[in-house]
């Protein structure tokens, strides 16, 4: 018991809450007091620290009556801002799909109408000045007599 | 559990109902971290907000008293842990009635307390401020712990904290306590 006198007691103030000292616990610190200063003023300052948190813990507040009403109208606004930012995302949901589906169709537009379109653009051009001074397959289609009569043919009316 | 089931699915009364019931506990529980009614209403709004949109998540094993408790120490625990800390009380910060209170209690450390209630709230008024110069941590396990006697159990269940956390916390969160009020009671002696 001495032994135990004799050591310092912050540990033990710190151990437990003052409240929670028992009473051999609290005679031990008074003798232990009695002797050491320094062990004195810690136990000064866990008593007023104790007495501060036992006022501290006393104290509380009690709801206003428009609590309800504000936290009320707090969460009515909260869900009106996330429909409308559900709403804005399903905008711009729709906004991006239908962009989607007019790419697809300029796709589909330009994969399938306008090959037929070159195809129509290659047979004018077989007469092209450019596929005649080739003379690319021109020849095949076009007799000489036909060559000749367009060659000459308004040369001649004009002589005549 | 019929209240919840009812407010999860958009019955505002029902919500309302619980409000009702539960504010005034909210209320008490965050007045332990706060002692400003502002920062006590806002964290009691954003407690029961975050109760809404976290209904379906209360399956009814316990109460929904120690739900709501368990949210609202969350709420007012990161609350603190986004304010700033204020710094070091010196003696000099003391008001004159804090002052004179904590002479009445080293002059009346053996002998019978006088109690009133100016004494008292100038003694809550000074644990506020000391306790506002300690980490949100401490000021948890200290006011639940040494204000309100509630055992190490209690305080584990509450924060999600292994009781061996508990335990470390309190012994490290009353030693700053201790420094703190033995600083300011030392400074008070010397300026005196």
């Amino acid at each position: 018991m001495k032994e135990k006198e004799a050591r310092h007691i912050v540990t033990l103030i710190e151990n437990t809450p003052f409240a929670g000292l028992s009473d051999e616990d609290l005679s031990t610190i008074r003798l232990h007091t009695a002797e050491c200063t320094s062990c004195r003023s810690a136990f000064e300052a866990a008593y007023i620290s104790s007495m501060m948190l036992k006022e501290r813990a006393a104290e509380s507040f009690e709801p206003s009556p428009f609590f309800q009403t504000r936290v009320l109208a707090t969460l009515r606004e909260q869900q009106a801002a996330d429909s409308w930012s559900l709403g804005k995302l399903w905008r711009s949901t729709g906004a991006l799909a239908s962009s989607m589906v007019a790419t697809v169709a300029l796709l589909m537009v330009l994969t399938f109408a306008i090959p037929a379109s070159q195809e129509s653009t290659s047979a004018v051009s077989a007469f092209s000045p450019e596929a005649v001074l080739m003379n690319d397959g021109a020849d095949d289609l076009v007799s000489d007599s036909e060559v000749l009569s367009t060659l000459y043919g308004a040369e001649e009316e004009v002589v005549k | 559990m019929e209240l919840a089931r009812a407010a999860h699915s958009g019955d505002e009364s029902a919500f309302a109902e619980i409000m009702r019931r539960y504010s005034p506990r909210v209320f008490r529980y965050a007045s332990r971290f706060f002692r400003q009614r502002n920062l006590v209403e806002d964290a009691a709004q954003e407690v029961f907000l975050k109760a809404f949109t976290e209904l379906g998540s209360f399956e009814g094993r316990g109460s929904m008293e120690g739900w709501l408790t368990r949210i609202t120490t969350n709420t007012c625990l990161n609350m603190l842990r986004g304010s700033k800390r204020r710094p070091e009380l010196t003696a000099s910060d003391l008001t004159e009635d804090e002052s004179t209170w904590l002479d009445d209690q080293m002059g009346h450390l053996a002998a019978e307390r006088h109690r009133s209630t100016e004494r008292s709230i100038v003694a809550a008024d000074l644990a506020g401020r000391v306790l506002g110069t300690l980490p949100p941590d401490d000021q948890l396990v200290l006011t639940m712990m040494d204000g309100e006697d509630a055992s190490v159990k209690e305080v584990a269940k509450l924060t999600g904290w292994s009781e061996s956390k508990v335990k470390v916390q309190a012994f490290r969160a009353r030693r700053r306590m201790r420094a703190a009020v033995e600083k300011l009671l030392g400074r008070k002696r010397t300026k005196d």
